[in-house]
C-alpha cells in the first residue's frame, strides 16, 4: 500500500538523519535566551571563535534536566555551559578546573575569581558577565518628586510618597512592578526590599524590622498599577505609558531606553533604614567533565573574557563585562542610560549588597516561592503581616535545613544551614 | 404617520428562529477560532511600535521585519524540518502499534483485558519533567539521545493511549458480522481485515493518526532535553519566546501556528471522518 511505503520511507529517513554531526562546542545557557539576545550572541560575539559555536539558551527546567542527564551518563554534548552563580555552585563537583586557562592580558574582577572557587582551591568556573537591577522612570514622573529627595538617593518613604502624588494627580496609579509569573518580583524582596529593611534576606526573615519593610510595600502597592500582576519585563508598560515608575532587571529595561532615550531616565533602588539593599547578579562559563572536547570548551572559555568578547557581550545582552574592559564611546543609549545608575548604586555610601541564592540546587525554586508567597498574602491576600512571616519563616527553615544551605551575604556565615530566627 | 396600515406584530416562526439560533451559535464558534488567529496574523505583520501602541487599527501593517527575524534566525528551518520527521514518525509508530491493540481489545476476549485498557491510558498519568531525567541519561548511554527516532518514540508513548482507545471504538463501530461474512466466502481472518475492515476503519485511523502528529507537534519538554542538535520547533521557539518582546511572540506564535493549519487544512477530510461526517 501506499501510505505503508511513504511511512517506511520516513522511518529510513529519519534513521539516516539519527546519526549525529558533532563539530562546534555546544554554549549550554540559560543566559541570553530572548531570540534577539540569542542571535546577537550567535552573530556578534561567538561568530569569531574558531572551530565554531552552538549557542542554545534554556528555560532553566530543561537545562538542569539535560545538565543532570549528561553529568549522571559521565558523557555528552555540553561543551560549555554558562549560567548563574547559584546554578553553577549546585554541581560544584562537575566542572573542570579552569585555573590553567590563559587570562595574560586581562584583569578579571578578584572577587569574581574568588566566588568561581565555589569554596575550593579549583577555579570551578569563570566570572562570564554581571547586571544588576535598577529603577526607571518616565521624564514626566520626576515633577512628582517630593520635595527635597535626590533621585539617587531615594528612600523607601520618598517612593510611596512619590507613588502616591503621581497616583493622586494623573488619576491613575504609576508604579509598576513585575509581579507576573515571568516577572522577578521574588528578587526585588530577598535583594533590596529585605535586605533594606532588615540588613538579612535569610535570618532576619520574619523580624520587626522585615515586617516594617511589608508595610511600607504594602502602603507602595495602593499606588502600584493593578495590571503589574501580569507584567513581566517592565520595558513594555514603560514604552506603552501604562507605568511611569519602575524597578526591574536592567536587561529587562534596556529597550525602552533604546527606542526612547530621551523619555526616561534611570536611577539607583531607594534605601531603607539598613541601607540601599541591592542583589549583583553574576553569570560565570564552566566546563563539565563530561564535555567531549574539554580543550576547545577551554578555548572557548578563553575566549569570552577577552575585552572585545565582553564588550561584543554588553552590546548584545546588557550584561557588564567582568574584566578591565574598556567600553567603547558609542554604547547604545540603555548602556549609558543604565551603566551610571548601577555604579551610583553600588558605590553609594550605604551600599549593601545582597547575593544571589547561592548553594541551594534543585530548591532554589521552593525559596523563591517562600518570598512570592509572603507577597501575595501580605500585599495580594491582605493577611496579617506577623502571621504570614511566622508561617513563612517555618517554610523558609525547612527548605533552608533541606538544601543545607549555609549563609551567604548579607547574612553572616553560618556552620550548617543558614538560620531563620 | 405617513404609514395608515394597522400596527400588527410581525409574526416569528419557529423555524426562523432556530435558524438564527443556528447561524448564531455558527458566526460565535467560528469567531472562538478566527479572532485569536486574525489578532496574531496582525500583529505579526507589524511592526514593534505598532504592536506596542495604541490605540490599535486592528489591521495589519504589512511590516515583514518580525516574520523576517525568524526566517533569519540561525536552525528554524531545520528545526521546522525535525519538528515534521518526528511527528511523521510519531504518527506512522503510534498507529503501528496502537491499531493491532485496539483491533484486539475490540474483537477478543483475553485475561486482563480491562488491566490492559487501564494500564495504557496510565502512561499519561506520569508527568514528563519527572520522566525527563532517567529517559535522558538511558539515551546517553544508548545513543538514541538527540534522535529524532528517540524522540518519537517518547512521543509514541503519549500518543498511544489515543491511538489505542480511537481505534478500539472504530473496530467496535465495525459489525463483526461483516467479518464473518468475509470469512464464509473463503477470506481468511487477514484477508478479511486487509479487504472489509480496513477500508471501512481507514478515515478513522487516519484521523487518530493526524492526533497523535498534533501531540507530537506541541510537546516541548521532552523536546528540549532529549535533543540538542536535532531540535523540534516548539523546543526551539518557545524556550526562547516566552522571555521576548512581544511583537516577536506574535512572530513566533504565527511561525508556530501556520504549518499547523497547513496540515490540518491538508488532512481535513480525515478529520471529519472521525466525526462521521461522509466528505468522499
Amino acid at each position: 500500500m501506499k501510505t505503508t511505503k511513504t511511512l517506511l520511507g520516513a522511518a529510513a529517513l529519519a534513521l539516516m538523519a539519527a546519526v549525529p554531526a558533532q563539530a562546534q562546542v555546544l554554549f549550554w545557557s540559560t543566559q541570553a535566551a530572548p531570540v534577539e539576545e540569542t542571535q546577537k550572541m550567535r552573530e556578534d560575539v561567538l561568530a569569531g571563535f574558531e572551530g565554531g559555536v552552538d549557542f542554545q539558551p534554556q528555560e532553566v527546567g530543561p537545562f538542569i534536566t539535560r545538565l543532570e542527564a549528561e553529568i549522571s551518563a559521565g558523557s555528552g554534548n555540553i561543551g560549555v555551559v554558562g549560567a548563574l552563580h547559584g546554578d553553577l555552585s549546585t554541581y560544584a563537583d562537575a566542572w573542570v578546573d579552569l585555573s590553567d586557562v590563559d587570562l595574560s592580558g586581562v584583569a578579571v574582577s578578584e572577587a569574581f575569581l574568588e566566588l568561581g572557587k565555589l569554596g575550593t582551591d579549583e577555579q570551578k568556573y569563570l566570572p562570564w558577565m554581571q547586571a544588576n537591577y535598577v529603577m526607571a522612570a518616565n521624564k514626566q514622573a520626576l515633577e512628582y518628586l517630593p520635595e527635597g529627595a535626590d533621585i539617587n538617593a531615594l528612600t523607601y518613604d520618598q517612593l510611596v510618597d512619590w507613588a502616591q502624588a503621581m497616583a493622586e494627580d494623573t488619576g491613575s496609579p504609576k508604579f509598576g512592578f513585575p509581579a507576573g509569573p515571568q516577572g522577578l518580583k521574588h528578587r526585588f524582596f530577598q535583594g533590596f526590599l529585605i535586605p533594606s529593611f532588615a540588613g538579612s534576606t535569610v535570618t532576619k526573615f520574619a523580624s520587626d524590622e522585615a515586617a516594617a519593610g511589608w508595610e511600607v510595600f504594602k502602603e507602595l502597592w495602593q499606588y502600584t498599577n493593578p495590571a503589574s500582576t501580569n507584567y513581566a519585563f517592565m520595558q513594555e508598560p514603560l514604552l506603552s505609558g501604562d507605568v511611569w515608575v519602575a524597578f526591574d532587571h536592567i536587561a529587562r529595561l534596556a529597550d525602552a531606553f533604546n527606542q526612547r532615550p530621551d523619555d526616561f531616565v534611570a536611577f539607583p533602588a531607594p534605601a531603607g533604614p539598613m541601607g540601599r539593599g541591592f542583589m549583583p547578579v553574576l553569570a560565570g562559563v564552566a566546563v563539565p567533565a563530561s564535555a567531549p572536547d574539554v580543550e576547545a570548551a577551554k578555548a572557548l572559555v578563553q575566549y569570552m573574557l577577552q575585552p572585545d568578547t565582553q564588550v561584543a557581550t554588553l552590546l548584545a545582552t546588557n550584561f557588564y563585562p567582568v574584566t578591565d574592559a574598556p567600553l567603547p564611546a558609542e554604547l547604545p543609549a540603555s548602556a549609558r542610560a543604565l551603566g551610571p545608575a548601577i555604579t551610583a548604586m553600588t558605590t553609594s555610601a550605604d551600599a549593601l549588597p545582597a547575593l544571589l541564592p547561592v548553594g541551594l540546587g534543585d530548591m532554589g525554586g521552593q525559596f523563591n516561592q517562600v518570598y512570592t508567597d509572603t507577597f501575595e498574602r501580605i500585599v495580594l491576600g491582605n493577611q496579617p503581616i506577623a502571621d504570614v512571616l511566622a508561617q513563612q519563616a517555618d517554610t523558609l527553615r525547612s527548605v533552608m535545613e533541606q538544601a543545607n544551605a549555609p549563609c551567604w551575604l548579607p547574612d553572616a556565615p553560618s556552620e550548617g544551614p543558614c538560620p531563620v530566627d | 404617520m405617513s404609514n395608515p396600515t394597522v400596527d400588527v406584530p410581525r409574526t416569528v416562526s419557529a423555524g426562523g428562529a432556530g435558524r438564527f439560533l443556528i447561524w448564531a451559535s455558527i458566526v460565535l464558534l467560528c469567531a472562538w477560532v478566527l479572532v485569536p488567529i486574525y489578532l496574531l496574523m496582525v500583529n505579526a505583520l507589524s511592526s514593534p511600535a505598532q504592536v506596542s501602541g495604541f490605540p490599535k487599527s486592528g489591521l495589519p501593517g504589512f511590516d515583514f521585519a518580525s516574520l523576517q527575524f525568524f526566517a533569519g534566525f540561525a536552525g528554524v528551518a531545520k528545526a521546522l524540518w525535525n519538528s515534521i520527521l518526528v511527528a511523521v514518525l510519531t504518527m506512522a509508530l503510534s498507529i503501528g502499534i496502537g491499531a493491532p491493540a485496539g483491533y484486539a481489545l475490540s474483537r477478543f476476549d483475553f485475561p486482563g483485558k480491562e488491566v490492559f485498557r487501564m494500564l495504557v491510558v496510565m502512561t499519561r498519568a506520569f508527568p514528563l519533567p519527572l520522566l525527563a531525567l532517567p529517559l535522558a541519561v538511558m539515551f546517553i548511554r544508548t545513543g538514541l539521545d538527540d534522535t529524532a527516532l528517540g524522540l518519537a518514540l517518547v512521543h509514541t508513548v503519549l500518543a498511544i493511549p489515543f491511538a489505542v482507545l480511537i481505534t478500539f471504538s472504530l473496530f467496535s463501530g465495525i459489525p463483526l458480522e461483516l467479518e464473518e461474512a468475509a470469512w464464509t466466502l473463503g477470506c481468511n481472518r487477514w484477508q478479511a481485515f486487509q479487504r472489509v475492515v480496513l477500508p471501512l476503519v481507514l478515515p478513522g485511523i487516519a484521523a487518530s493518526a493526524v492526533f497523535a502528529f498534533t501531540i507530537s507537534w506541541n510537546e516541548v519538554f521532552a523536546a528540549a532535553v532529549l535533543t540538542i542538535e536535532n531540535r523540534t520547533l516548539p523546543a526551539f521557539l518557545i524556550q526562547n519566546l516566552n522571555v521576548s518582546p512581544l511583537h516577536l511572540k506574535f512572530a513566533g506564535g504565527a511561525a508556530m501556528v501556520i504549518p499547523a493549519l497547513i496540515f490540518i487544512f491538508a488532512v481535513r477530510k480525515y478529520l471529519f471522518a472521525m466525526w462521521g461526517i461522509a466528505n468522499r
